[in-house]
């Protein structure tokens, strides 16, 4: 069967670090595929060569069976959509022109005014704040935007950068039930978080990215078990010394 | 007497407009001064008046004719001087010196091809200025203003409310994290070059017009620099603002102190903006760009 996404040894260099150091991994359609990780550990720039924005040094990136093209604009024209890290909104653009800048590729004007409503529904504070500078929102609202942004292209993978980060315990409960209602409609999630706890409790499958390399692989709720998991990335030990 | 000081102003202002939006669009994307662009502006000025002079074309249609070559032009040197440093994402400054470089080509090729002399271009509108009260306005002034209005609300209607424009707005704050929308930078850039590029083709048929042309004309394009610089590299609007600003300024200097001593006020008022606003009167602060 070919995977929906699939990286064979890939390996990134730049700047002298080898930051990625042969990754082999899958995502099948449908799936919430998560890879967790310290900080440092290649996750975003992992996200970063399957969009194109760094090269790959060596290895392949598949989709769909068929080596992705290795322009960033082109990976998204074949359905790959990536929410960056930071909340990388275009401050200079209202919530509404962010939104339809999401859809450049799109020529079906109905089709984009249809998910324009569906980013909406998902987030109705985006549609209070539509006329304003995306500049002006608050950080919780600029991670709503840029999610809804990702939609927008109506992508059949979306690769997501940290989510949750920075964001209050609330808005971090909300933005992880939004991932799940965005993969039960239909888009295939590749999720790239430091918030390991809720990543693999929503995941189907995940792997551990430790230094560039793929050090554990498995699938969510298993992983979420095992004890040198919980022990480097949920904070088992220390838990344990509070009982 | 200040009145037609500051039609004056105006009017000089109009055309440092026309070719301040010129430097601060591609500025705005690509975050570089391009200091090709008054050798476009030159090239813009000799097509509008070869076409006046030798294929006789109605005056509109020459100006039609100067932007369409000057967008070209400013199209292909994108794409030979300043693609393949992009490509090979080369430090900023490797652009300038590539833009020194094309506009010193730029010259020496007018002055082998076309030959070093000034030209003037013929009489098109009536030299006797209308009179409104005290005040005397130039026909051509008038016409440079009209024309400049006329380029600048289009440039500000594609740049603010087309869905290409938006996608340009969207690559000046972050050229990267538009690539993730789809869109494709080369585009953007050429689509850049090629407004910038029109726009100081009308800029140079109507500084023509006013002055004359010759091969390193595009050497007085570094006052609309002045003003870009002034209003905001990299805004619009501020470009306009900061075009206005300077013509006025320069005007009253020339007129109250010494015309001797315009020039240095255009750069005295560029220095004090710099240190008392480093990001120009409409600037936003720096944002992620150096």
């Amino acid at each position: 069967m070919t995977h929906l996404l699939e990286c064979k040894d890939l390996h990134v260099k730049y700047g002298g670090v080898h930051a990625l150091r042969g990754i082999s991994l899958h995502v099948d359609e449908g799936e919430i595929v998560t890879i967790i990780g310290a900080n440092g550990a290649g996750k975003s720039t992992l996200l970063n060569a399957i969009s194109a924005i760094v090269p790959i040094s060596s290895g392949e990136i598949l989709y769909e069976g068929q080596p992705l093209p290795r322009k960033a604009h082109q990976v998204v024209a074949r359905g790959i959509a990536q929410v960056p890290e930071g909340r990388q909104v275009f401050a200079n653009l209202t919530v509404k022109d962010n939104l339809k800048i999401g859809a450049f590729l799109r020529r079906d004007a109905q089709g984009v005014a249809a998910d324009l409503e569906r980013v909406y529904r998902i987030f109705p504070r985006l549609r209070e704040r539509e006329n304003q500078y995306a500049g002006s929102l608050s950080g919780g609202e600029q991670q709503m935007l840029v999610i809804g942004r990702g939609l927008m292209s109506h992508p059949r993978l979306m690769l997501m950068d940290e989510p949750s980060l920075g964001l209050a315990p609330m808005l971090v409960q909300e933005i992880f039930k939004v991932i799940r209602e965005i993969n039960r409609e239909g888009t295939t999630l590749l999720l790239v978080e430091q918030n390991a706890h809720k990543a693999l409790a929503i995941a189907h499958r995940a792997y551990v990215l430790e230094t560039g390399e793929i050090i554990r692989e498995g699938y969510g709720q298993d992983l979420l078990k095992d004890p040198a998991v919980q022990e480097a990335y949920l904070g088992a030990r220390r838990t344990a010394r509070q009982k | 007497m200040i009145l037609q000081q500051i039609v004056n102003g105006i009017s000089i202002g109009a055309v440092y407009a026309l070719i301040a939006v010129g430097y601060s669009l591609v500025y705005s994307v690509l975050n570089f001064s391009n200091f090709a662009h008054g050798d476009v502006l030159m090239l813009g000025a000799y097509i509008g008046f070869f076409s006046l002079m030798l294929l006789k074309v109605p005056f509109p249609l020459a100006i039609a004719m100067a932007m369409v070559g000057a967008g070209i032009i400013a199209m292909i040197i994108e794409k030979i001087a300043y693609r393949p440093l992009r490509l090979r994402r080369a430090p900023l400054l490797y652009f300038m010196i590539s833009a020194m470089g094309m506009s010193i080509f730029l010259q020496n090729f007018t002055i082998v091809t076309i030959g070093p002399n000034f030209r003037t271009y013929p009489d098109i509108f009536p030299v006797k200025p209308f009179a409104v009260g005290n005040l005397s306005i130039g026909r051509l002034d008038l016409v440079i203003l009209i024309a400049t209005v006329i380029v600048l609300l289009l440039l500000t209607w594609l740049v603010y409310k087309t869905r290409i424009g938006i996608a340009i707005q969207a690559a000046a704050y972050n050229m990267r994290v538009a690539s993730l929308m789809g869109i494709n930078p080369d585009l953007i850039a050429t689509l850049v070059f090629l407004l910038a590029g029109a726009s100081a083709g009308i800029g140079g048929v109507l500084f023509g017009m006013k002055y004359t042309v010759y091969p390193w004309m595009g050497v007085l394009t570094i006052k609309a620099f002045v003003a870009a610089v002034v209003g905001g590299l990299g805004s619009l609007p501020g470009a306009v603002v900061g075009a206005f600003v300077l013509g006025i300024t320069e005007t009253f200097a020339a007129a109250y102190i010494s015309s001797a001593f315009r020039d240095l006020f255009s750069y005295l008022l560029m220095t004090i903006i710099i240190v008392a606003r480093p990001a120009g009167l409409m600037g936003t602060v720096a944002q992620e760009k150096a």
